[in-house]
C-alpha cells in the first residue's frame, strides 16, 4: 500500500499548531507534575469565589486531557480542520478538572457546555434543522439543578469552600438527587443520555471527545459525593451503583443494534465510560481500578474516534449494514484499531484485563449481586466492539465504495504506537503505575 | 523442575513479545526464518515439556506448587501468580507443544507464500503461551487470563481469510458464544474471591470441606454452588457443548492447521480440563455432577445426529468433535477422570490428523484397500436399526435443520430485544418532541 507522506509539522495553518503545541506542553506539564507531586501535597489558586486545585487528582485527569486529545488529533491533523472555538472546549475541560469549589465547577461547567448550545441554538434559529432539541433542553434542566446546588450551598454557606470543606451534613436527600442528576447527566448515564444521541454525527469528534474527557461527572464525584458516601443512605448509593451499570449495558446493547458508524463508536465509549462510575463507587480496589481504566478509555477511545473520523474522511462509509474490508485499503488503521479494541475490552496483556480484575472483584466485594450485572456489561463492550471491527474492516465489500488509498504513515502512526505500548506495558506490569494512582 | 517449568512458560511468550515488537518495527522477518524458528521452538517447547513430564513422574505424580510474587497487589486484594506442576498440567502442555509444533511444520507447506503467514504464526504463539498459562495455572484469575488469550486467538484465526465475509460473519458468532461464556469464569473467579477469600482450586476444594466454612465469613452452600455452576458455565462454549454448540462447525472457515489444532485438539479440550481441574469442588455438589453428565450427553446425540446428516469432511469432524467431547463430559461426571484425561489426550490426537488429512479425503478414499476391494462400506449401526425407519426419518429431517438450534436461539434473542427496541422507539419520540419545543421556542419567526 502505498501511502503519502506527512511533514511532522507543516500541513497545518498557525493557530492548529498552536493548538497542538499547548495540548503537548500541558499533557507534558501535566504528567510530570502528576509523577513528581505526592499523594498529599495540594496547591491552590484561589480568588474572590474561583478555587482552582492542582492536587494529584487533578492533574491526572487534566494530564489524561490533554494527552488524549493530542494524541487523538495530532495524527489526523491534516483531516481535520480544527475550528478556532475548540481552545475554549479545551480551556474551560481544563478549569473543570482543576475547579475545587461548587461555584468554580459550576462556572466552567457552564461555560463548555454552552458552546454546543449556542451553535445548535444558532442553527434552529436560522435552518430548518429540528435537532439538539434534547442537549439544550436536558442542560437547562441540569444548569437549574447546578444553580439549586449552589443555592443551598449559599445557604449552608458552602458555596466558595472547597469540596473536602464540605461536611456529611450538607449531603441531605435534595442534595444528593441534584448531585446524581448532575453527575448522570454530565457523564451521558441512563436515564440522562438522550442528549448523546444529539450530538454525534452534528458536532466534531474532537469536540464531543473534549466534552467528555473533561469528565465532570468523575471529578464532582470524587471531590464532592465520594468522600462522605458512607454516610449516604444505602439506597441512594445502590441505585447510583445500579444505573451506571445499567447504563454501560444499554449503550453496549444500542451500540449492537445501531448501524451508524460514528454512533456506534460513540456508545463503545460511553458506554465503557458508564464503567467510571461503577468502580467508584464500590471501594478502594475498584477505584484505583477506575482510575486505570479512565486513562485506558480515554487514550484509547479518543484515539479509536480520531481514527474513526479519518477513515469517514477518504471513504464515504455512514452506516454498517454490511462487511466494508477496509484493512484491505488501511492495513495499518486496522491493526491499531484492533489493538486499541483489545486494550479496552480486557484482553489479556492490555491494560484493561488489569482494570477489570481490580473493577470486578471491588464490585462483588460489595454488590455480588450488582457485580454480575458489570460482568455481563464488560462481555457486551467485547462484542460491540468486534461488531464495529468486523464490520468495518473485514469482509468483502458487497457493494464497492470508492475507498482512497491513504493509509497511515509511520509517522503518524507514531503517537498511536505510543499509547499502545504504555497500555501493554500496564497491562504486563501493572504495580509500576498503580503506585502513583493513589491519592 | 521450577527452572524448567519458568523456561517453558516464558519462552512462547519471549517469541510473542519478538515477533509484536517486529510488526511496529516493520522487520520483514522471512517467511524461511519464521518457519525454521517456529520448528526451533516447538522441538525445544516439547522436549521441556517432556523432561517436565518425566520429573513428574519421578516425583511419584506429586505436585509442585509455585508461589510468586504479587502481579497486582492493592488493600486486601492481591492477584497471586499461582502455578502448579501435577500431572494433568504436564500432560496437557506437552499435548500443545507437541500438537502445536505438527501444525507448525503441516503449516510450513500448507500457508507457503500465503499473505497471512506472519500472522498464524503471531497467533499460534499465542496459543501456545496461553495454553501453558492455562496448563499451570492454579488459580481462576490465571486460567481466565490464558482463557481469554485463547478465545482471542480462535477468533482471530476463524477471520484469517478476513476478505471473505463468511469467515468474518463466523469469526464474529464464536466471540458472541466465547464472551457470554468467558462471563462465567469471570464471575466464579470474583464470587470466589468474594465468598471464599480464594481463587486457587485446590485451596478451593479443601476449603468445601471445612466445617468451619460457614462460620468464617465465608458464602453459603448455595452461592459455593452458583461458583461451580459458573465455572460448568464457562466450559460450554470452548467445548462447544449445547446450547453452544453451532458455532463449531462454522468455525471451520479458517486455514486447516488452525481448525485441527483450535476446534479438534486444543481449544476445544479446554472444557474437559477445566472440569477436571475442579473435579473436587464439583465431587461436593452431586448436582453439578449431573448438569455435566446431562449436557455431555445431550450434546453428544445431538452432535451425533445432525453430523451425519452432513457432507462436508471438516463439519463432519466438527460434529463427531462435539460429540467425543460430550462423551468426555459425561466420563467426568462419572467420576472417570484418569480415562476421560486419557481420552482428551487420544481424542486430540486423531482429530489433529483427521483434521490436517481433510483436504486430501477423496485421495485418501480412493487409496483405501475397502474401495479397492469394491466392498460396501458399513453405514448403518446396529443402534440405529434398532429405530423405526419412521422415527429415524424424523431425526433425519430435524438433524438436517441442526434440531433448529439457531432459529431458537435467533428467536430467544429477539424475544429478549423487544423491550430495547420499545424502547428505542420511545427515546425517538422524546427526542423528536424536544426538538419540536426547541425549535418552536427559538425559531426565528
Amino acid at each position: 500500500m502505498n501511502a503519502r507522506e506527512i511533514p511532522l509539522y507543516t500541513l497545518n495553518n498557525k493557530w492548529e499548531n498552536t493548538i497542538f503545541t499547548l495540548l503537548a506542553f500541558l499533557g507534558v506539564c501535566f504528567s510530570v507534575y502528576f509523577f513528581n507531586t505526592s499523594s498529599s501535597s495540594l496547591v491552590q489558586l484561589k480568588g474572590f469565589f474561583f478555587e482552582l486545585a492542582f492536587d494529584k487528582f487533578s492533574l491526572f485527569l487534566s494530564a489524561v486531557f490533554c494527552l488524549s486529545l493530542f494524541v487523538g488529533l495530532y495524527p489526523v491533523r491534516k483531516e481535520n480542520e480544527i475550528d478556532k472555538s475548540f481552545i475554549y472546549y479545551v480551556l474551560w475541560g481544563l478549569g473543570i478538572l482543576l475547579s475545587n469549589n461548587l461555584t468554580t465547577f459550576f462556572v466552567f461547567w457552564t461555560l463548555q457546555r454552552s458552546l454546543p448550545a449556542i451553535l445548535i441554538f444558532r442553527s434552529i434559529r436560522n435552518s430548518n434543522t429540528r435537532g439538539g432539541g434534547t442537549y439544550l433542553i436536558q442542560h437547562l434542566t441540569v444548569f437549574g439543578c447546578l444553580l439549586a446546588l449552589i443555592f443551598l450551598a449559599l445557604n449552608s454557606g458552602y458555596a466558595t469552600a472547597s469540596f473536602s470543606e464540605i461536611p456529611k451534613s450538607f449531603f441531605t436527600w435534595p442534595v444528593l438527587i441534584l448531585s446524581f442528576i448532575i453527575i448522570y447527566e454530565s457523564h451521558g448515564i441512563f436515564p440522562f443520555h438522550s442528549w448523546v444521541h444529539d450530538l454525534v454525527g452534528q458536532f466534531s469528534w474532537y469536540k464531543i471527545a473534549a466534552l467528555f474527557l473533561a469528565r465532570p461527572g468523575v471529578l464532582l464525584f470524587v471531590k464532592f459525593l465520594e468522600p462522605t458516601i458512607q454516610h449516604d443512605p444505602h439506597i441512594f448509593t445502590t441505585m447510583l451503583l445500579a444505573l451506571s451499570i445499567f447504563s454501560s449495558i444499554y449503550w453496549s446493547i444500542r451500540g449492537i443494534f445501531e448501524t451508524n458508524v460514528a454512533q456506534t463508536t460513540t456508545y463503545f465509549s460511553v458506554a465503557a465510560s458508564s464503567l467510571l462510575l461503577t468502580g467508584l463507587q464500590a471501594d478502594h480496589t475498584a477505584a484505583l481500578g477506575t482510575y486505570l481504566n479512565l486513562l485506558v478509555i480515554s487514550l484509547c477511545g479518543t484515539s479509536m474516534w480520531s481514527m474513526m473520523s479519518y477513515i469517514q474522511r477518504y471513504t464515504s462509509i455512514k452506516r454498517i449494514n454490511q462487511y466494508y474490508g477496509l484493512a484491505q485499503f488501511y492495513p495499518n488503521i486496522a491493526t491499531l484499531f484492533c489493538l486499541f479494541g483489545f486494550c479496552m475490552i480486557g484482553t489479556p496483556l492490555g491494560a484493561s484485563f488489569v482494570v477489570e480484575d481490580l473493577v470486578i472483584n471491588g464490585l462483588l466485594d460489595k454488590q455480588p449481586y450488582l457485580g454480575l450485572g458489570h460482568i455481563l456489561a464488560t462481555c457486551l463492550n467485547g462484542i460491540l466492539f468486534f461488531k464495529v471491527f468486523t464490520r468495518l474492516f473485514l469482509g468483502t465489500n458487497a457493494y464497492p465504495t470508492k475507498v482512497n488509498n491513504f493509509d497511515l504513515t509511520r509517522l503518524q502512526m507514531l503517537p498511536y504506537v505510543a499509547v499502545l505500548m504504555v497500555m501493554f506495558l500496564i497491562g504486563i506490569a501493572p504495580r509500576l503505575f498503580l503506585v502513583n494512582l493513589q491519592w | 523442575m521450577e527452572y524448567l517449568f519458568l523456561n517453558l512458560l516464558l519462552l512462547p511468550l519471549v517469541w510473542m513479545i519478538f515477533l509484536g515488537l517486529s510488526f511496529f518495527a516493520r522487520l520483514q522477518l522471512s517467511e524461511r526464518f519464521l518457519s525454521e524458528s517456529v520448528k526451533f521452538l516447538a522441538m525445544i517447547m516439547s522436549l521441556m515439556s517432556l523432561l517436565l513430564s518425566a520429573m513428574v513422574v519421578m516425583n511419584g505424580f506429586e505436585p509442585l506448587v509455585l508461589d510468586y510474587a504479587d502481579w497486582i497487589h492493592v488493600g486486601e486484594y492481591d492477584f497471586k501468580i499461582r502455578f502448579i506442576i501435577d500431572f494433568l498440567g504436564v500432560t496437557y502442555a506437552l499435548l500443545s507443544s507437541l500438537l502445536i509444533g505438527i501444525i507448525f511444520r503441516f503449516s510450513r507447506n500448507y500457508l507457503h507464500k500465503e499473505e497471512g503467514y506472519f500472522r498464524f504464526i503471531f497467533l499460534l504463539s499465542t496459543l501456545l503461551f496461553a495454553l501453558q498459562v492455562i496448563s499451570f495455572g492454579r488459580a481462576l484469575d490465571i486460567i481466565f487470563f490464558g482463557w481469554e488469550l485463547v478465545g482471542t486467538t480462535s477468533v482471530l484465526l476463524i477471520s484469517y481469510f478476513y476478505t471473505n465475509s463468511q469467515p468474518v460473519r463466523h469469526s464474529f458468532r464464536a466471540i458472541v458464544s466465547y464472551r457470554f461464556c468467558d462471563m462465567g469464569i469471570l464471575a466464579a473467579a470474583a464470587w470466589a474471591h468474594h465468598y471464599m477469600h480464594t481463587t486457587d482450586f485446590n485451596e478451593m476444594s479443601r476449603l468445601l470441606h471445612d466445617p468451619h466454612l460457614h462460620t468464617a465469613g465465608h458464602g453459603g452452600q448455595i452461592a459455593l454452588f452458583f461458583v461451580g455452576l459458573f465455572i460448568v458455565w464457562a466450559s460450554l462454549a470452548k467445548s462447544g457443548q449445547l446450547p453452544f454448540s453451532s458455532w463449531l462447525p462454522a468455525a471451520m472457515e479458517g486455514p486447516t492447521p488452525s481448525s485441527a489444532i483450535f476446534y479438534g485438539a486444543l481449544s476445544i479440550h479446554l472444557g474437559p480440563f477445566l472440569l477436571l481441574r475442579f473435579y473436587d469442588y464439583f465431587h461436593h455438589f452431586p448436582l453439578l455432577l449431573w448438569i455435566i453428565g446431562l449436557i455431555g450427553a445431550l450434546s453428544a446425540l445431538y452432535a451425533t445426529a445432525v453430523g451425519r446428516t452432513r457432507s462436508d469432511a471438516k463439519t463432519m469432524l466438527a460434529y463427531a468433535t462435539i460429540s467425543q467431547v460430550g462423551i468426555i463430559w459425561v466420563e467426568i461426571a462419572l467420576g472417570f477422570t484418569h480415562f476421560a484425561i486419557f481420552h482428551m489426550v487420544a481424542h486430540a490426537s486423531l482429530r489433529t490428523w483427521q483434521f490436517l488429512r481433510s483436504s486430501s479425503l477423496i485421495q485418501d478414499f480412493f487409496e483405501n484397500p475397502v474401495v479397492h476391494q469394491h466392498e460396501t462400506i458399513q453405514r448403518n449401526l446396529s443402534v440405529e436399526k434398532m429405530v423405526s425407519k419412521n422415527l429415524r426419518k424424523k431425526i433425519f429431517l430435524h438433524a438436517l435443520h441442526g434440531f433448529h438450534l439457531d432459529y431458537f436461539t435467533q428467536r430467544s434473542l429477539d424475544g429478549l430485544s423487544w423491550p430495547m427496541r420499545a424502547y428505542i422507539s420511545f427515546e425517538k419520540k422524546w427526542m423528536n418532541l424536544n426538538n419540536s419545543i426547541a425549535t418552536s421556542i427559538f425559531k426565528k419567526r
